[in-house]
């Protein structure tokens, strides 16, 4: 008796499995790995622009799938690099945990092909696509990201609240911190649905060597924007690749943290992504 | 030719073998890798940390001392990843060093160092080799003792001769830069968690003391992660500054040009 339980579980788990990895055709964005993490609404021409800027710079190509904006890598990039900036209908194994796709074949597409009333046709028109901000509710999100302990210099993460949705973005060094993100956006009052698009970083050596090296020299050339255990001044490292990202108060500033970045040996490519303060703003 | 050509061959491929041997036993977590050492008797620390000067008592954490490095350019908010050391066993002052199997401290250092590995993984990912950003966790489960003669089938392999004993034992750890080998933090725990613990067996919990052993090293493994948690907390200032500028992207901030 037990054994056939035994069985039947075996059978259920591996049934499980092929069900995660069945084929699924979905519409999605392609962009590049910046643009989405960083710019997660509709799909206008500046968005377009970003994506194609930012992807011939070095950034990766990567899926939006429009119907929850959620983010995907693909197991073969160059499939998928000649859409950048546009609409497709992709075909292949979504690995949801993963945010993985295996991808079997991409067709570009153009936005009327998408149906009114279509879940991702929201993504996709101005007009109907969420705006609805809750100022409190925001105030509220950032405050809880702002409390995390464990967010270092190398990490940043954002978020994007529409309605009772909020998806969160960015880069994190530790898993950790992409499922406290999660779990504590997910508790607000309010929040009713939470997508995910923290991507958690790789922590090889070619790439810690260069994060420490962007530190030091970025705090030895802007070393007001560095504070107790934090910076104003966000370094994203991945695969070789530089994203300064945050606030500074002087384009001059911005300048000397690319030429720093610049100088770290071993960096590819440096996308400086930074804010430069406006008066009367809250940044 | 062509027999020297294959003899050649064979002797690489016997070599390459052998290499792999050589490798995979070396890797492989085993006796040889157990360092036992003895406390001096009166001797309150057990001499593995670099330092113990800096020691407080903790009044958060009941029956340890601590200390945290505050040091802008190194405190513990400046590293990533870490490399856990096989922790190290002293055994008491008057124990019979040759009552001791190897196989059994081996058990001991290796599920330790997993109860260690567990606890603190999420916030400081575990690496393997040393580099910037990468603390080194060294511990010292300070204070083993001789067990009595265990009981049960002799033809049981993973059956220890004599049981350690737990009973009276603390831990002690330290966080050091994997590069300079500066003290980044430190605590002496001598919490009693093992009262009763026993291990008889290579295999831990199969009996209600040697689950006590398990439950006392998870114990311990969860104060150090309590303890780094505690010296990883952003202090008030920090939290007003994040919170005064860690404002969301939009699309004004990306470029499209």
């Amino acid at each position: 008796m037990k054994r056939g339980a035994l069985l039947a579980a075996l059978a259920l788990v591996s049934l499980s499995g092929l069900v995660a990895q069945e084929i699924s055709t979905f519409t999605a964005y392609v962009d590049s790995d910046i643009c989405a993490r960083l710019l997660l609404g509709p799909i206008t021409s500046d968005r377009a622009q970003c994506s194609k800027s930012t992807y011939n710079d070095g950034s990766s190509a990567v899926l939006v799938r429009l119907r929850n904006n959620m983010v995907l890598s693909v197991n073969k990039e160059k499939m998928i690099s000649p859409f950048v900036g546009q609409l497709a209908e992709v075909s292949g194994k979504v690995k949801v945990n993963n945010e993985n796709v295996k991808l079997e074949s991409i067709k570009p597409i153009s936005a009327d092909s998408v149906p009114p009333g279509d879940p991702s046709r929201r993504m996709l028109d101005l007009q109907t696509y969420p705006r609805e901000k809750n100022a409190q509710l925001h105030e509220k999100i950032r405050h809880e990201l702002a409390m995390m302990p464990y967010i270092s210099v190398f990490d940043f993460i954002s978020f994007t609240q529409s309605g009772s949705e909020v998806i969160l973005t960015g880069w994190t060094v530790r898993a950790m911190n992409r499922d406290e993100a999660g779990n504590v956006v997910r508790d607000i009052k309010g929040v009713e649905t939470v997508i995910n698009n923290i991507e958690i970083l790789p922590l090889g050596s070619f790439d810690m060597q260069i994060r420490a090296a962007a530190r030091v020299a970025l705090q030895r050339h802007l070393s007001r924007y560095f504070w107790g255990s934090g910076s104003d001044i966000k370094i994203v490292v991945k695969n070789g690749k530089i994203i300064l990202l945050g606030t500074v108060t002087t384009k001059s500033d911005s300048d000397i943290a690319s030429i720093q970045c610049n100088g770290v040996p071993g960096a590819f490519k440096v996308f400086n992504l930074l804010r430069v303060q406006k008066s009367g703003k809250g940044t | 030719m062509l027999k020297k050509t294959n003899r050649t061959g064979l002797g690489t491929c016997a070599l390459w073998c052998a290499s792999v041997v050589l490798l995979v036993s070396s890797c492989s977590p085993s006796a040889s890798r157990v360092t036992v050492k003895r406390i001096s008797a009166g001797q309150e620390f057990s001499g593995l940390l670099s330092s113990y000067t800096n020691l407080k008592p903790n009044p958060n954490f009941a029956n340890t001392k601590s200390y945290v490095s505050l040091d802008p350019a190194k405190n513990i908010h400046r590293y990533l990843a870490v490399i856990i050391d096989r922790p190290v066993v002293y055994i008491s002052s008057d124990a019979d060093k040759r009552a001791f199997s190897d196989r059994g401290v081996a058990a001991l250092t290796e599920y330790f160092q997993d109860a260690i590995t567990d606890a603190v993984s999420d916030a400081f990912p575990v690496v393997q080799s040393s580099g910037p950003l990468v603390l080194r966790l060294r511990s010292a489960i300070v204070g083993v003792d001789v067990g009595p003669e265990t009981q049960g089938d002799p033809k049981d392999s993973n059956r220890l001769e004599h049981a350690l004993n737990i009973e009276k034992v603390g831990v002690e750890m330290e966080v050091v830069d994997s590069e300079t080998g500066e003290q980044i933090a430190a605590a002496v725990d001598r919490q009693n968690l093992g009262e009763g613990a026993m291990i008889g067996s290579v295999i831990f919990s199969r009996e209600e003391k040697f689950r006590a052993a398990t439950r006392a090293f998870d114990g311990w493994a969860a104060r150090l992660r309590q303890f780094l948690d505690s010296a990883h907390e952003l202090s008030k200032e920090d939290i007003e500054h994040v919170e005064a500028t860690n404002f969301p992207y939009d699309s004004a901030d990306v470029p499209n040009k």
